[in-house]
């Protein structure tokens, strides 16, 4: 976390994560490439070079799109996650090589403006088989886009988190549409039945990881069962449920609430990071602030707060213990409020 | 190796150990997985077709010039067709030309035994008349055949593959620049058979055939041989999409 914008603030762990991905994409072009120059003779180098590109950037989407739900379902991945931003970003710029490659090659020195040709060069919209696939490719590329120029904290913070993780969402659009480009393209020509096998591999771990992730969430914004006072607090555990330093996670009014347990007190406050939205509740206490498991971020847990000289807040509900069970109030008090920590 | 106490945090410079552990494991495994792919996708791939361009070789053809049916470089009992640089047709630069000896520079396409120059720029030079008298065609009759609308230049060998739907829009940008469209027709034993695409007349069809290209098609015309190429005259009415 930082309070000034850099380009990249770049730490250790970054520079493995950003060196292994370099290496990854490495080894799979000159694989796809190399010994497809040597299987394959009399392919073009320009062809060989647009289809490793292509099938890198999908590879890389499949990964992409996995480590989230991976993660959920287990959180000791999590250092797949930390720098997932740089993995869409090289993700995107393979995307881009393979659009630029194609743009060149299918579109260029011709009578039309190439970006006018990809539009209307094919118009068989009327048919499933010979449906235009490269206007979908090229729509994809451009939310890719969208999503690689607003990745840094930057437009985070600007764009404010709810409207910057909708934009992100998109991804799932753009996923859909690049299915739709593979399987309307190239597919109707390579038949193999292992690409199409393969493809739907990765389709299928995508959708599983999601569903089985989705599945496991729901339990947790079950409606509680938990009994409300005369002054509308809502008894959620005991405080024994409670491990130290970490929060168990509540859903009070359809909002998720973490409630920790540290130094001998109690603290509530919104489960969704400031940050990107990360599970605050499934963090830990460490230097005495509530630390996000997905990028690290840090409040105070008595307000929500993030110590000086950084300025994210979050939402804190007032909390009280009663014959050793934690009542807490479902209704947040504004971001960065503080709250006298309950005490026991 | 499992340890719920530890917590990783991304700017801290080491992970914790067992967390460490995992994450390697992750990426070994990541790794094994990008190599299957590639290589899956590698030989999964179909056998791409012995055509070639001769990109970089420039070199000198001399011959006598036909523009018509399509533009040829005829020499001796061989032709080759000629197309110019880019997704463009070569009718612009021997217009006038029919007949003529010319020489030319140039760089050679072939497939099949099907062979195109693309035209350098420029290069054209009248070396004198040699024969204004047409070759004769001989007519082979009515038929009715099974294929494809490719663009001549990219399924020659400029590009590879090219044809099918991948390569759809480039083949209609080509043809749409003049370059001829060629039928390719297959067999019932999958030899293909390769005709230039004309109209009932004889004259070129390329702003017809663009919503037609790279699909199965099925066109009855009339087929023709004038030298060593062939023809396939056709009305538009007797072209048929194939499921």
């Amino acid at each position: 976390m930082s309070h000034v914008y850099t380009s990249v603030g770049w730490n250790r762990q970054k520079k493995i994560y950003d060196s292994t991905l370099a290496v990854g994409i490495a080894v799979y072009l000159g694989l796809f490439v190399g010994i497809g120059s040597v299987v394959h003779p009399n392919a073009t180098i320009e062809t060989l070079l647009i289809r490793g590109f292509g099938t890198c950037a999908l590879l890389m989407l499949h990964i992409i799109l996995s480590i989230g739900p991976l993660c959920r379902l287990v959180p000791r991945l999590l250092p797949l996650l930390y720098n997932r931003r740089h993995f869409g970003v090289m993700m995107f710029l393979m995307a881009l090589a393979h659009g630029a490659f194609s743009l060149i090659q299918f579109h260029a020195l011709g009578e039309l403006n190439p970006l006018v040709s990809v539009l209307v060069s094919n118009c068989r919209y009327d048919s499933l088989r010979n449906f235009p696939f490269q206007p979908l490719g090229l729509v994809a590329l451009l939310i890719l886009f969208l999503m690689a120029a607003t990745s840094h904290d930057f437009w985070l913070a600007n764009l404010t988190a709810p409207i910057w993780k909708r934009l992100h969402m998109l991804v799932y659009v753009a996923y859909g549409l690049i299915v739709a480009h593979v399987v309307l393209g190239v597919l109707q020509s390579e038949t193999n039945p292992l690409l199409a096998v393969t493809l739907g591999v990765g389709m299928v771990v995508v959708l599983g990881l999601h569903l089985l992730a989705a599945w496991r969430e729901r339990a947790l914004d079950a409606p509680s069962d938990a009994t409300s006072s005369a002054d509308g607090f809502v008894d959620v555990c005991a405080v024994e449920e409670i491990k130290l330093n970490c929060a168990k996670i509540v859903t009070l009014g359809g909002e998720r609430v973490a409630v920790f347990k540290y130094d001998g007190k109690v603290s509530a406050l919104s489960n969704v990071c400031q940050h990107q939205n990360g599970p605050l509740g499934e963090g830990r206490i460490i230097d005495g602030c509530v630390t996000c498991p997905w990028h690290g971020y840090q409040y105070l847990p008595d307000s929500g707060a993030s110590p000086p000289p950084f300025a994210e807040k979050v939402p804190t509900f007032n909390v009280k213990i009663v014959n050793g069970r934690v009542l807490v109030d479902p209704k947040p008090n504004a971001p960065g409020t503080r709250v006298e920590p309950a005490k026991f | 190796m499992q340890n719920d106490h530890e917590f990783y945090v991304g700017y801290l410079s080491k992970a914790p150990g067992g967390i460490a552990v995992l994450a390697r494991r992750a990426v070994i495994g990541l790794g094994l997985l990008t190599v299957l792919v590639a290589l899956v996708l590698v030989f999964a791939q179909q056998r791409f077709a012995a055509s070639f361009f001769e990109f970089g070789n420039v070199r000198e053809f001399q011959g006598i010039v036909r523009e018509w049916p399509v533009p040829l470089l005829v020499s001796g009992s061989t032709s080759k067709a000629l197309v110019a640089e880019g997704k463009h047709g070569a009718s612009s630069l021997v217009a006038g030309m029919d007949g003529l000896s010319i020489a030319l520079r140039g760089t050679l396409i072939h497939r099949d035994g099907l062979e195109m120059i693309e035209v350098a720029e420029n290069s054209v030079r009248v070396l004198g008349e040699a024969d204004r008298n047409v070759s004769a065609i001989e007519n082979l009759g009515t038929h009715t055949l099974v294929g494809e609308i490719v663009d001549s230049k990219c399924y020659l060998g400029v590009m590879n593959p090219g044809h099918t739907k991948p390569h759809r829009e480039c083949a209609a940008l080509c043809i749409r620049g003049g370059i001829p469209p060629l039928f390719v027709a297959r067999d019932a034993a999958n030899h293909s058979i390769h005709l230039w695409l004309m109209s009932e007349t004889g004259q070129p069809v390329n702003q017809q055939v663009l919503d037609f290209v790279a699909e199965p098609m099925e066109i009855t015309g009339q087929v023709s041989r004038i030298g060593d190429q062939m023809y396939f005259n056709a009305s538009l009415a007797a072209y048929k999409r194939l499921p």
